[in-house]
Parts: C-alpha cells; sequence; structure tokens
C-alpha cells in the first residue's frame, strides 16, 4: 500500500463535504468536479465513491434524498447535515495543522 | 439506450443488504455509469470503447460488492443499554435481553466462554452424577439411612462375617436395634426346561425383607415358623428371575421348584424395582431368596463358623457409633464366656450400609470431584480473561451508562447478569456434554459402581450443574465486573473507549493461577498412570496368559459325599484335556484374584498356642495336582501333589512361601503337622512349598496361602483352569457339559478378564484422571495464549517505539516473552507446592510410587512449561514483525 493512497482516502472526506457545503450535489458530480478541480490528480470513480458516500451517510454527517424530474432519471443528491458542517470546520482545521507542521518541517513552499 | 440498471446488476451481482436498499444502489450507480458513458461519448470516444471505460472500475465485482455492503449495513451500532428501570424484575428482564443481544454480537467470544465453560461444568455435572448415583441417592430400603451391616471386624476394618450363635446371643442382648436379620449366599442350580441354570441367592432370616422395609409384590413374606430347618425350603423370586424361567406366570406361587434335587415351594415374587444390593456380588444381581432355617444345634451354627452377614435397622435415636459401641461391650462380655471361640484381637464392626456396599470407592470418587473442581476453576479463569479483555471494548458503553446515571452498583448488577446467562448457557452445555458422555462413563466404570449406580441426568444432577454455573458466574465474573466499575467511566468515552491497562496484572495473575492448578491436576494424573502402570506390571504369582476358567456346582442329593464329587472332577478334567488345544486342566476351588476367600484357622502340631482361637489363618486353595503346572506356579521345596494323594493316605498340605516364612519362624516347614479350621479335624502333613499369589487384588500384600488336594478334600464349587493358547472356549463349554450335563456352567472367562477386574476401580480413575488432565491442559494453553495474545497486541505500540530505536528482534522476544514467562514459572512453582501440600491426601492411593516422585513432578512441570510456551510463540512472532512506522501510528 503506497503513502499516497492512505493520503488520499484521508483527503476524500475533506473534498466531498467541502464541494457539499457549496450545495448540494449528486454522485457522479461530486466524482466529475474531484476530477476537474484538481486537475485529474485525484480520480474517484463508482467503486470507491459510493461506499465512501453512504459511510458518511451513515455517520450522520451527509443526507441523501432521492429527486425525480420529469424526463430524467431519478437522481440521488447528498446534503451536509449540521453534524456535517461541524466535521468538516474541524477537519479545515486539523489538515490547516497538518500542512502547515509538514510546511515547518519539509518546506513545501517558500515563507 | 442501455438499460443501465440490469447492466450494473449483473456486473456486480447480490448485494448483502436488504433488497429495497439493494436496488435503490443499482439504481444510483446506474445513473453515474449512465452519466460517466454518456460524457464519454459526447468527447468522441467510441460507443463500444466507453462502455467499457465507464464499467471498468466495477470489474472487481468481489470487493465493489463488499465495500459497498460494509459501507452501508447499518453499523451494528452497540444495543441501547436498558433504561434505568425503577422495578428489579423488569431491570433484570431488561439486563438479560441486554446480554443476550451483546453476545449475539460478538459470536467468537460467546463460543469460547460457552465451550470453556460447557466443558467445566460438564465434567463437574458427569462427576456427580457418579458420584450422586453412589453415595448420595437413596438405597431402594425403607429409611435406609438406619439399616447397618454387622459383622466381625475384617482386617480391612470393614464388617466381615459372623456366626450363627454370636449373632442369636447379639440380637438377645443388643438395645441399639429394632431388629437384626442375618443372611447368607446362597447357589441355587435351578434345573428347568433345557440346562441347568445357577442363580444367585441369598438365604435370609424370615424378617429380613420386613426389616429392609420391602414386600413381595406377589405372593407373601416369610413367616418365622418357616425359619427352622425341617421347613424352610420355601422360596421368593426376583422379578427377573420370575420372568426368565417362570414366563411370568401369575399363578407361580405354590409351584414346587426342584433346586439341588431338593424341593422348594414359591411364597413369593419380588416386584420389578427391587434389587437387593446385600446381595455378595456386586455383579451378579440376587435371583432367589429362601430361608436361613438354622438352630444352634448345627454344626456350622457355632461361633467359629463365620460365614454369615448381619443387617440391622438400628433403634430410633441410636447412631452407627452408639450402636458400635453397644456391639463393643457385647463381645467383650461373649468373649469372656466363651475364649475359645473369639480371638483376643477380635472385635465388632457397625457401617451404615452404604459404605457397607460401596466399599472403598468413596475415596476414588472424592479425588475425582477435587480434579474436576480444578478443571472448573481453571475454566473460570480462562472466562475471566476472555471478559478482562472484552473490558476494553465494553468501555465506551458503560462509560455512556454511567454518563446517564447508572451507579456502580447498577452497573455490577447488569455486568453480573450478563455473567449468569453466559454461565446459565455453559451449564446447559455442559449438562448436554455430560448426557453424550454417560453411556462413555458407564462403559468405563468398574462393576462394583455400576452395579449400585445408574448414571444418569436427573433432578439432583441438574440442580448441581445450576448451582455450579450460578457459582462459576460467580468466580469468573466477579474480578471483572468490580474491574470495571472501579475505573473512571466517564472518562472513557473520551479515552477512545479503553479501561486503561485493561486489568493486565490481574489477567497475568489469573494465568499464573491457571498454570498452577493445571500442575496439581496433571501430576495427580501422571501419578495415578504410573500407579496403574505398576499395578498392571506386578507379578500375581501365577501366569494367566492362554488360561480360560469356567465355574461350575456340584450341588444335590448326588454329591452329597465326597467320592462322586472326586468321580465328577476327573471325569470332568479328562474330558476337557481331550479338547484339541487344550495343554493342561485342572480344577480349583478358588482361584486368585477371583473375589472369593475361604479362609481356615492354621494350627501347627508343633507349635502349640496357648489359645488356638489366637491361631492365624490362611487361605485354603482346594486343587487337583495339575493346578500347579496350569498356573504356572512354581514349586519351591518338597513335593506337589500327585494322583497318589487320595483319602486313604497320609493328609498331604502344600504352603505358600509366605506362609512358610511367617508361621514357621525358620523351623522346615516340610513334614510338620498342621490342622486346619476346627482341631476336631484331621492332622495334615506339609509335603511342598510353593511360590505366593496375589491373592485379593493385586495391590495388597502378599496373603498367608495353602493348598489341600482335591481327591482328599473334595470341593463341590469349581472354577476349572484350562491352558491352551489354541483352545476354542466352545469346545471346552461342550466337552465339559458332556461330562457334566447335571451341572450349571458358569462365568465363562479367561483368567487375565479376572486380573483386569481387580484393578477396574484404579483403572477407571486413572481414565478419568487422565481425561480431566488433558482438558486442564488444553484449557491452560488457550489460557495462557489468550492472555499473551493480548497484551501483546496492547503492547504493539511499545514494541514498534522498541525497534523504532533499534532494539532487535531478540530484544523484543525478551521484552515481550518476559513478563509470560516469569508468570509461567511462578504458576509452575506455586503448583508444585500446591502438590506436594496435596500429597498426603492422594498416597492411599497410590501403588509403588510416591506422591512426591520427583521424576514425575519435573516432567509434568517441564510439560507444562513447555506447552505454555509454545502457547507464546505465535504472540511472540507477531510481535517481532511488527512495522514499527504502523506501530506508532496505531491508536
Amino acid at each position: 500500500m503506497s503513502g499516497e493512497n492512505d493520503l488520499r482516502k484521508g483527503s476524500a472526506e475533506l473534498l466531498i463535504l467541502a464541494l457539499l457545503e457549496e450545495r448540494d450535489r449528486h454522485g457522479y458530480e461530486l466524482a466529475k468536479l474531484i476530477e476537474d478541480r484538481s486537475a485529474g490528480a485525484i480520480v474517484f470513480h463508482v467503486a470507491t465513491l459510493y461506499p465512501l458516500l453512504y459511510r458518511l451517510e451513515r455517520r450522520g454527517v451527509i443526507n441523501g434524498r432521492w429527486v425525480e424530474k420529469p424526463g430524467t432519471r431519478r437522481r440521488r443528491f447528498y446534503r451536509l447535515t449540521a453534524e456535517g458542517q461541524n466535521v468538516l470546520r474541524a477537519q479545515r482545521r486539523s489538515w490547516r495543522a497538518f500542512f502547515a507542521a509538514l510546511n515547518r518541517v519539509a518546506r513545501l513552499r517558500h515563507a | 439506450m442501455p438499460d443501465w440498471h440490469a447492466i450494473v446488476r449483473a456486473r456486480i451481482g447480490a448485494i448483502p443488504v436488504d433488497p429495497a436498499r439493494e436496488s435503490d444502489i443499482f439504481d444510483e450507480l446506474a445513473q453515474h455509469v449512465a452519466e460517466h458513458y454518456a460524457d464519454l461519448v459526447a468527447n468522441g470516444t467510441p460507443e463500444d470503447r466507453a462502455m467499457d471505460a465507464a464499467l471498468a472500475p466495477l470489474a472487481d465485482r468481489a470487493r465493489v460488492r463488499l465495500a459497498i455492503a460494509r459501507a452501508d449495513r447499518p453499523r451494528p451500532s452497540t444495543p441501547t443499554p436498558p433504561a434505568h428501570g425503577t422495578s428489579l424484575i423488569a431491570d433484570l428482564s431488561a439486563d438479560v435481553r441486554y446480554a443476550i443481544r451483546l453476545l449475539r454480537r460478538s459470536p467468537a467470544f460467546t463460543a469460547v466462554a460457552l465451550l470453556t465453560l460447557a466443558i467445566g461444568v460438564g465434567v463437574n455435572t458427569a462427576t456427580f452424577s457418579v458420584l450422586h448415583a453412589v453415595l448420595l441417592r437413596p438405597l431402594p430400603f425403607a429409611q435406609p439411612s438406619r439399616l447397618v451391616m454387622l459383622g466381625e471386624r475384617a482386617a480391612s476394618g470393614h464388617a466381615s462375617q459372623v456366626g450363627y450363635a454370636t449373632f442369636v446371643d447379639w440380637k438377645a442382648r443388643t438395645r441399639s436395634f429394632d431388629d437384626l436379620a442375618i443372611v447368607r449366599d446362597w447357589s441355587a442350580t435351578i434345573a428347568a426346561a433345557g440346562e441347568p441354570r445357577r442363580v444367585s441367592g441369598l438365604r435370609v432370616s424370615a424378617n429380613y425383607f420386613r426389616l429392609l422395609g420391602v414386600r413381595p409384590a406377589i405372593g407373601r413374606d416369610f413367616t418365622a415358623a418357616e425359619d427352622d430347618p425341617a421347613h424352610w425350603r420355601v422360596l421368593i423370586l426376583s422379578d427377573a428371575l420370575w420372568r426368565r424361567q417362570f414366563g411370568a406366570d401369575p399363578s407361580v406361587v405354590g409351584r414346587v421348584v426342584n433346586i439341588g434335587d431338593r424341593d422348594y415351594t414359591v411364597v413369593g415374587v419380588m416386584p420389578s424395582g427391587f434389587d437387593d444390593l446385600i446381595g455378595a456380588h456386586y455383579y451378579r444381581p440376587v435371583e432367589a431368596w429362601s430361608l436361613l432355617g438354622y438352630d444352634t444345634s448345627l454344626s456350622y451354627a457355632c461361633r467359629t463358623c463365620q460365614h454369615l452377614r448381619g443387617v440391622g435397622r438400628l433403634r430410633a435415636g441410636a447412631t452407627v457409633a452408639s450402636a458400635a459401641s453397644d456391639l463393643h461391650q457385647l463381645h467383650e462380655q461373649l468373649r469372656r464366656e466363651h475364649p475359645a471361640d473369639y480371638p483376643l484381637q477380635s472385635d465388632v464392626t457397625v457401617e451404615p450400609l452404604r459404605s457397607g456396599i460401596a466399599g472403598d470407592v468413596s475415596g476414588a470418587l472424592a479425588l475425582l470431584m477435587g480434579a474436576v473442581a480444578l478443571v472448573l476453576l481453571i475454566a473460570c479463569a480462562n472466562v475471566a480473561n476472555l471478559l478482562l479483555a472484552r473490558m476494553g471494548a465494553r468501555a465506551a458503553d458503560l462509560g455512556l451508562r454511567a454518563a446517564l446515571g447508572a451507579g456502580r452498583s447498577r452497573i455490577v448488577r447488569q455486568l453480573m447478569t450478563e455473567n449468569a446467562v453466559i454461565a446459565l448457557a455453559g451449564g446447559l452445555g455442559g449438562v448436554a456434554l455430560t448426557a453424550a458422555a454417560m453411556s462413555g462413563m458407564t462403559a468405563l466404570a468398574p462393576e462394583a459402581v455400576t452395579r449400585i449406580a445408574r448414571f444418569r441426568v436427573d433432578a439432583p444432577v441438574l440442580a448441581f450443574s445450576a448451582v455450579v454455573s450460578m457459582a462459576t458466574a460467580m468466580v469468573f465474573g466477579l474480578l471483572p465486573a468490580l474491574r470495571a466499575a472501579r475505573v473512571d467511566l466517564r472518562s472513557t468515552i473520551h479515552g477512545g473507549g479503553r479501561i486503561a491497562g485493561s486489568g493486565r496484572a490481574a489477567r497475568l495473575l489469573l494465568v499464573g493461577g491457571e498454570v498452577a492448578l493445571a500442575v496439581v491436576l496433571l501430576i495427580g494424573a501422571a501419578l495415578t498412570l504410573q500407579s496403574v502402570g505398576r499395578l498392571l506390571r506386578v507379578d500375581p504369582g501365577f501366569s494367566s496368559d492362554g488360561v480360560l476358567t469356567l465355574r461350575t456346582a456340584m450341588l444335590g442329593s448326588a454329591y452329597a459325599t465326597p467320592e462322586p464329587v472326586v468321580a465328577k472332577t476327573a471325569q470332568m478334567l479328562d474330558r476337557i484335556r481331550a479338547v484339541p488345544g487344550v495343554a493342561s486342566a485342572a480344577a480349583a476351588s478358588q482361584v486368585p484374584l477371583g473375589g472369593d476367600g475361604d479362609r481356615f484357622g492354621f494350627h501347627i502340631q508343633e507349635r502349640p498356642s496357648s489359645n488356638p482361637a489366637d491361631d492365624s489363618s490362611v487361605e485354603r486353595y482346594g486343587v487337583t495336582p495339575d493346578y500347579f503346572d496350569v498356573m504356572r506356579i512354581p514349586l519351591l521345596r518338597g513335593r506337589l501333589f500327585t494322583d497318589a494323594d487320595r483319602s486313604t493316605a497320609e493328609m498331604a498340605l502344600i504352603v505358600s512361601q509366605h506362609t512358610a516364612r511367617a508361621l514357621f519362624a525358620g523351623d522346615d516347614p516340610l513334614g510338620k503337622h498342621v490342622k486346619i479350621g476346627g482341631l476336631e479335624g484331621p492332622w495334615h502333613t506339609i509335603v511342598g512349598v510353593v511360590g505366593d499369589v496375589r491373592h485379593a487384588d493385586v495391590g495388597a500384600g502378599t496373603d498367608l496361602e495353602m493348598y489341600t488336594c482335591q481327591w482328599q478334600v473334595a470341593d463341590s464349587f469349581l472354577t476349572i483352569v484350562v491352558r491352551g493358547e489354541t483352545a476354542v472356549p466352545g469346545d471346552v463349554t461342550r466337552a465339559l457339559r458332556s461330562a457334566a450335563p447335571d451341572l450349571p456352567i458358569y462365568d465363562v472367562a479367561p483368567l487375565r478378564e479376572l486380573l483386569a477386574r481387580s484393578i477396574a476401580p484404579q483403572r477407571f480413575v486413572m481414565t478419568l484422571l487422565a481425561i480431566f488432565g488433558a482438558i486442564a491442559l488444553l484449557l491452560t494453553a488457550v489460557g495462557v495464549y489468550g492472555v499473551i495474545a493480548s497484551t501483546i497486541a496492547e503492547r504493539t505500540r511499545e514494541i514498534g517505539i522498541r525497534m523504532a530505536l533499534g532494539a532487535g528482534p531478540a530484544r523484543v522476544v525478551r521484552t515481550v516473552a518476559g513478563e509470560g514467562c516469569a508468570v509461567v514459572a511462578a504458576g509452575v512453582a506455586a503448583g508444585l507446592l500446591l502438590a506436594g501440600a496435596a500429597a498426603s491426601w492422594l498416597r492411599h492411593d497410590l501403588y509403588g510410587i510416591s506422591p512426591t516422585d520427583p521424576a514425575t513432578l519435573a516432567f509434568i512441570a517441564l510439560t507444562v512449561a513447555a506447552v505454555a510456551a509454545l502457547a507464546h510463540a505465535a504472540p511472540v512472532l507477531r510481535a517481532v514483525r511488527v512495522d514499527p512506522s504502523m506501530a506508532l501510528r496505531h491508536d
């Protein structure tokens, strides 16, 4: 198991919660946004994305609901819960601290 | 447009979730794949390639299925602890339901705990069922606790036989008894249709059944008027004999039955459940009773004619001790009145009926109960360890309860309820194991035990296992429960759900304790094993290999004088010698280890004593001349019997080496003259000295033995011994039958079996102890493994740090295994000390080996240490393979 993979797993939660903070989204939209905004550096495919979504939902961090519009297939939209907002805040804090620490040690960018 | 739902469903296969939810999941995944496909096609990818690319992430279907099911399955969230109820009953039932839910949630823990307890409770229940059957279950008599056996005191301390005249004086003069009855063994040959059958019987005084508090189911009891030398030939049948021999004929009363050429009138049939345990042979039920019919004028009713056994019913208020003291004073009085009839060292004995019947098994059973108690303690230690290990995982749940306001006593109560549920379930398993083991136990048990005891799982046995199970719950559960209540539960919610240390010290202590118990038990088992091994190797003084024994009895008017007995004996042996494969054949009044006894006073003409009643008594074997050859008993001095030793010649006597040494004190016994039995008989001349044989059992010391010649002293009850490796028992039996169609033939068995039977009780104890020892060792190994594995798992972080700091594998092994090894060593040492302390208890049950035999102690100590070390191996190897970087991340 590579370190990169682990890192990606740990960060995936943050990415999804952050994207849902903006507005409700469905699974494919989340995958596409992550791929686009990371310029293809981070890719979530169907087999990894949905287990993660279900786990988050079960923890009460996000909430999924089916939305049907005439003429289109029904889609499942996910929304950040109040608990999710707390978790996101906590995650942002700890990632920020983590990056600061990495930076101090490994000089990731010029001060 | 492809049907994406169907395609995805086909790709992934069934997901183990609720079907409605499964359909939703496929919908969602299908939606995703469809949009991906549409995007790819829109960007110019050919449709077939786009399809492949969109579905590619689902290629590893098993992993996808598992990942989704795992993520989606509602986490087995900790069942909500029962609310803080107001009523104790409501609390209890809520606690029980909660406990069952918890147990179902951790099947591995539940299985190991239940199996361990089932084994612990099972061996206890099984052993108790034997103990209960033998020592506790009521005997089939009215108020059996007031029944005693009485007789003159035998060397063993048990009640032995008594003469009729003595008994008459007892009955007239004692005040301790409501009533006294007397019995003698009786062997009857009933000539019914077909071949003659030997029936095991008792001759009893007329009050016998009334004294026991039983009465015939058909017909009537004996009457006092019938109990005299002229009228005693009336018969009461057992239910079994009535069914077998008389076809359960309800009009059997009044029938005349021919026994040994005499007519007996049937007067009654005993009920089917009545089992006369007073009968002489444990392994042969009494099937017929007749009257004793003595009066004091008969020659064999004398005081020294000790062949009867007394049964008494204690008067209300009398105890066994008071009756014994009363009878002792009476005996002193009788000795003053008849000094020639009672030896100086003689005394009388009163013993409870049950110990008179069960004999020496109570010690062995107590030993076995002690052994299974150790097994149960080891099982408890294991379960306590499991519970302590589990406390770590339970901490968050318990902390939550405490935070919600549950008091410590409430939490302890809930945990104890859980333990009780575990214990009861384990107990049920134990009872099931016992029921399954019943037939095996019965097959293993010696006949002396099974005769009185039909092992079964009945109400008292069930009650016992329930009590043991609940006591077990207290023993294994209290420590973990108190521990859980003591730690600061509120802090555990924040502390990642561990109870600090999880009682590592307590768990190591438990492991040390169980190692000690296992050592004690295994030492007991090993000593017994060696003891029985030595018994098996004891030279009994004769060779049983290839020897067949058959018994017969010459009874009735045809054999009332010696001549026809001698002639028939010779004729039977001649026929048997003609059977192909028979090398030699002889007859004897008894064989060694046959369970019989025939002791006679031994009065030496050349060494007269002041009171002949004080002369030693010697075991007599009446044999034909070939007996010594068949049995391979060596002649040491003088000569054996020959066919010339007929009654007209000088009466010849052969003594054993021990008799020669013990009774002649350095004199040459050859040519000395001896009277045997009373002083009125003829003088016998000692013509030879032969090797000693073990008479009563192989573990007993050497007895005094002598031999008379069947041609001179004709015995009617004979055991025929036949040597011949290739002789077929059926052929021998047929030859015997052709020579004596009027005689019963019974107990056809290899002589070897008599040897085996004589050590059957020891073998029974040995087998059970060996099984219990193996279980104890296994449980201990599991316990050591469990504790070492979990303490090492807890120390993974520490090990990682040590390795990161440069510690090599050897150092890691020393660190993690050192603690366990110290505990095991301490346990072994404590076990050796305990075994030393228990040594005196075991001494009486051992033959030829000291209870502190150093080799055995060392062997067991090393074995237990080796097994414990083996149980260390897997966890320690895991520790050495710890990846420091992983270990440090370990929370």
